[in-house]
């Protein structure tokens, strides 16, 4: 108890030293929970962008139709299942989806094309197409031979809305699909690769077109928390059965964009390990020096009788007091910052395109693992920073630091 | 004719020598010694003699090169470590030149230093700061700081601790070199009443006349040696 009384009232004996400390403490432990915040942040928005607002959370497909999708590969009782799932804690939303390709033509033009069906209803309040929707208008609740087109396709095939867009493809039983649509939106999803060649139907009309009533090819669901997918995974597969389905988190059905994801944030452990070392050296220079100074009370302190184990604690004891009020101090700053961050977020500097997403804006986040990681590490490094000068002030020969004026 | 039961410290041809640099230096050269129980001993000699290393060995703040210290009839030379500083923490009272506060406790705090070590409940600790202030007359001073006392303010507290847990011995390294030779007279008064009333062993060590002429016993040292060993009445 006197140790820790002495080591407490140590901190204020140079002031203006212990201020340094601290502001290297405070500055290392803010910086790297802001670092941790941007990354957790940028990691999170970035895989939103993706998934909340395009290709879902977990995707249910025929088994097999990832790695071969093919027209045939269909789910043959999507109503069903989402009627099931859609109680489910935790899910925000699912949605039906038909894929296909064929030729797409407007008057004398004509392109490759990608024919997605969706139930307007559902997709909008899954996924939000209605706000993709840059010009024109989304669809009518009922199949009216609309067609809604990514705007790189709509300036390929140099067509406006209002024009007529003839799709030809085959359909399911072996005839040839043709029909003729009306364009009445134009799409901006953000994934400027997608929007050269989205050709968007009713379901409905896309259904009608392959001759593939009531079956779709994919059910692409949102959870409400990014980090609660994989508990939703196990809920879906125990409601829905696996039979003849496979049913995958975005980790699995886009396996090289979370590698992807996966390598960015190794750039944040990075940053936080040059912090980590510019506190170590800081807090050893300081400890280091504050231990020689006081090597004859220390030798007072053991010609007493007090242990080396003791003047040990001491020694750790008053790093760690100042790391503790930095930290505190680091936490407020810290979770303002990252707050402040994460609803303002930063505009960059040249938008960054990332698998065909544009980012122009980026967002920080607030959580518990930009705090507690630094804080920890902090403490770990501080401490073990001091074990060395601890050690040599354990070992003061009282009456060789007696002679010392 | 020694009568082992007045005996405190018995001292065997104690050898100290310094061999950190690169000539090696005698500063003790077989120094016998026997001290009785309720001695006021002064050692003193020229500067370089050998007064800080007899009484380091004594206080088993250092190891001798050669020879024995017991306390007690304690082998205390070859103690180590934790047994050494629990040992010291119990029996022997050290004061030393100067700067012996620890400079962020109160004078409170730093008389109860050892009794906090050795797990004394709060109520006799106060008792025994009151009563020890009183003795060597600093009533009143217990919320003070050192910085906020006068040299011999601060030695007369260094006393009072080294003295509140009634060690056998007290040692003290010159313990006036720092204060004019008026308030080391004072001091010493205060270590010779402590002495009388406690009948505590005091051996101290100084190269002040003044203070030597208190002394009971004085002890000569020169080069390592003791040269003369007198006892005055
Ligand atoms: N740590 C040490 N290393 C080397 N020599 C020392 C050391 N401590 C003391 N000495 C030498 O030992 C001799 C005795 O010193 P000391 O005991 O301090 O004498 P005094 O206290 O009488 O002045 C001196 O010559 C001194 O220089
Ligand atoms: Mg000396």
């Amino acid at each position: 108890m006197i140790i820790l009384k002495i080591a407490f009232r140590n901190i204020f004996r140079q002031k203006r030293r212990t201020l340094l400390t601290a502001l290297t403490i405070f500055g290392g432990f803010t910086l790297a929970a802001i670092s941790i915040g941007w990354s957790e942040g940028t990691y999170s928005y970035t895989i939103d962008m993706f998934t909340r607002n395009q290709m879902g959370h977990i995707q249910i497909h025929g088994k097999g139709y990832l790695d071969k999708p093919t027209l045939y590969n269909t789910i043959n009782n999507y109503r069903q299942i989402g009627e099931t799932i859609s109680g489910l804690e935790g899910l925000e939303g699912w949605c039906p989806r038909l894929y296909s390709s064929g030729l797409a033509a407007v008057a004398e033009k004509s392109a490759g094309a990608i024919i997605i069906g969706i139930d307007p209803a559902l997709e909008n309040e899954a996924t939000g197409f209605d706000k993709k929707v840059a010009e024109g208008k989304s669809f009518s609740k009922d199949p009216a031979h609309e067609a809604i087109l990514g705007s790189g396709l709509m300036d390929i095939l140099n067509a406006d809305i209002g024009d007529s867009a003839v799709i030809v493809s085959q359909a399911a039983d072996g005839s040839i699909a043709n029909d003729i649509y009306e364009i009445v939106g134009i799409v901006e999803s953000g994934d400027n690769l997608s929007d050269r060649s989205s050709f968007y139907l009713h379901l409905s009309d896309a259904q009608e077109l392959f001759v593939l009533d009531q079956r779709v090819h994919e059910i692409a669901i949102i959870s409400e928390e990014l980090g609660d997918v994989d508990e939703l995974v196990v809920r879906i597969k125990s409601a829905v059965g696996e039979s003849g389905l496979s049913i995958e988190p975005w980790q699995e059905f886009a396996k090289q964009f979370y590698v992807a994801m996966q390598a960015d944030k190794q750039g944040a452990w990075i940053m936080i390990f040059i912090i980590i070392l510019i506190v170590a050296v800081g807090v050893l220079n300081t400890v280091l020096m504050t231990v020689l100074e006081r090597i004859r009370e220390y030798g007072v302190l053991r010609a007493l009788g007090t242990r080396p184990i003791q003047i040990f604690r001491l020694i750790i004891l008053e790093t760690n007091f100042i790391a503790v009020g930095s930290i505190l101090v680091g936490l407020v700053a810290s979770t303002i910052i990252n707050y402040l961050l994460s609803i303002k977020g930063i505009s960059m500097p040249d938008s960054i395109t990332y698998g065909g997403v544009e980012f122009t804006k980026m967002y920080s986040e607030v959580n518990a693992i930009s705090l507690y990681i630094p804080a920890i590490t902090v403490i770990v490094t501080v401490s073990l920073v001091s074990v060395f000068p601890a050690i040599k002030a354990a070992r003061t020969s009282p009456s060789k630091a007696m002679r010392i004026h | 004719m020694i009568d082992k039961s007045r005996e405190i410290i018995r001292a065997e041809n104690l050898v100290k020598t310094y061999e950190d640099d690169s000539v090696p230096v005698n500063a003790l050269r077989g120094v016998d010694l026997v001290i009785n129980r309720g001695d006021f001993l002064s050692i003193v000699g020229p500067s370089g003699s050998g007064k800080t290393t007899l009484l380091n060995v004594i206080a088993g703040l250092d190891e001798p090169s050669e020879g024995r210290v017991y306390l007690n009839d304690k082998l205390i030379s070859e103690m180590s470590g934790r047994e050494l500083s629990d040992f010291r923490r119990d029996n022997i009272g050290f004061i030393f030149q100067s700067h012996n506060l620890i400079p962020v406790l109160s004078v409170e705090e730093n008389i109860e230093y050892i009794m906090l070590l050795q797990g004394v409940p709060k109520k006799e600790r106060h008792k025994r700061v009151e009563d020890i202030l009183k003795e060597v007359g600093l009533e009143g001073f217990t919320k003070r700081f050192p910085t906020q006392l006068s040299g011999g303010q601060q030695q007369r507290v260094a006393i009072a601790r080294a003295m509140v847990s009634q060690p056998a011995l007290m040692l003290a390294d010159e313990p006036t070199a720092s204060l004019d030779s008026a308030t080391g007279s004072e001091l010493l008064d205060i270590m010779r009443s402590l002495n009388e009333k406690r009948n505590m062993t005091f051996i101290f060590s100084t190269h002040d006349k003044l203070v030597m002429d208190k002394a009971r016993r004085l002890i000569v040292l020169k080069d390592g040696k003791i040269a003369s060993d007198e006892v005055k009445e």
